[in-house]
């Protein structure tokens, strides 16, 4: 695989990961329903699209 | 002084802050350590701040300020505040019989295994009923199964206000064996009467 192809997906998990993470914190300054939901709907799936993204180029590399 | 919401912000913080890096220098991960740096910051990192964040949001569910801030449940607030000693939950509340700052949870949640994971699902659910469904009138709102006497036991029994009482100790077996209901024996029936809070003195609370 060519290097940059490897390192646009490093670079696309890092951003989805970033979006979910910031999304996280955020939600976390507040204790009402809609931040768990933010939460729970929002942040975390794209903090695990963030690390699927991450895993799919490790696996897809071949040297 | 360290708290754990400090470390959780600064869990959160070096995440973020490593991702970014690797998001504007993809090429550090053609070094070993940039590898590893991936690896932390792309997966190990992120799964612990999920973790704790979802942790956390458990524990919040639990405050009574979260379960008060839907709208529906805005009288039954209103009746922790009733100043009339015959109000149970009012009773409760003010008198600290309960946390203040958990005391939806306190009297809500099943004293078994699992019970609080119910009590939890059964918050989701209504969290969904809130915000994608038809949430119902405050006075309509019942419980899914009658209250079991085993939740007001979990405290009472065994304490000294329960056990001094002749007719607790009269009725000591068929309360225990909730056969007879705290609350719907004509004993401590009126508990939040949200529906009829339109007549009663309420407590200002402590200055």
């Amino acid at each position: 695989m060519p290097r940059s192809v490897m390192q646009r997906r490093i670079r696309m998990a890092a951003g989805f990961l970033s979006a979910g993470l910031l999304v996280e914190l955020l939600a976390l300054l507040w204790s009402y329903p809609i931040a768990f939901l933010v939460s729970v709907l929002v942040g975390i799936p794209l903090v695990g699209l963030g690390i699927l993204i991450f895993l799919y180029s490790l696996v897809s590399v071949r040297e | 002084m360290i708290t754990p919401g400090t470390l959780t912000a600064l869990l959160f913080v070096v995440t973020l802050g490593m991702a970014v890096v690797l998001f504007a220098r993809p090429t550090l991960t053609d070094t070993r350590e940039g590898k590893v740096l991936a690896f932390a910051a792309l997966f190990l990192l992120p799964l612990l701040c999920s973790a704790v964040s979802f942790s956390a949001h458990v524990e919040k569910s639990k405050t009574t300020t979260f379960c008060l801030s839907c709208h529906t449940m805005e009288s039954y607030g209103r009746s922790l505040n009733v100043d009339d000693p015959r109000y149970l939950a009012a009773a409760h509340f003010q008198n600290h019989r309960v946390p203040e700052a958990q005391a939806c949870y306190t009297c809500h949640t099943d004293y078994v295994l699992y019970g609080g994971l119910r009590a939890k699902l059964r918050g989701l659910r209504h969290v969904y009923v809130q915000y994608f469904g038809q949430p119902p009138a405050p006075g309509a709102i019942r419980l899914y199964t009658a209250y079991n006497n085993r939740e007001c036991l979990y405290c009472h029994l065994g304490a000294r206000s329960f056990e001094d009482s002749p007719i607790h100790t009269a009725m000591r077996a068929e309360v225990i064996s909730n056969q007879v209901s705290c609350l719907s024996s004509g004993c401590h029936d009126t508990v939040h009467n949200a529906g009829g809070l339109g007549n009663v003195k309420f407590w200002k609370g402590t200055p």
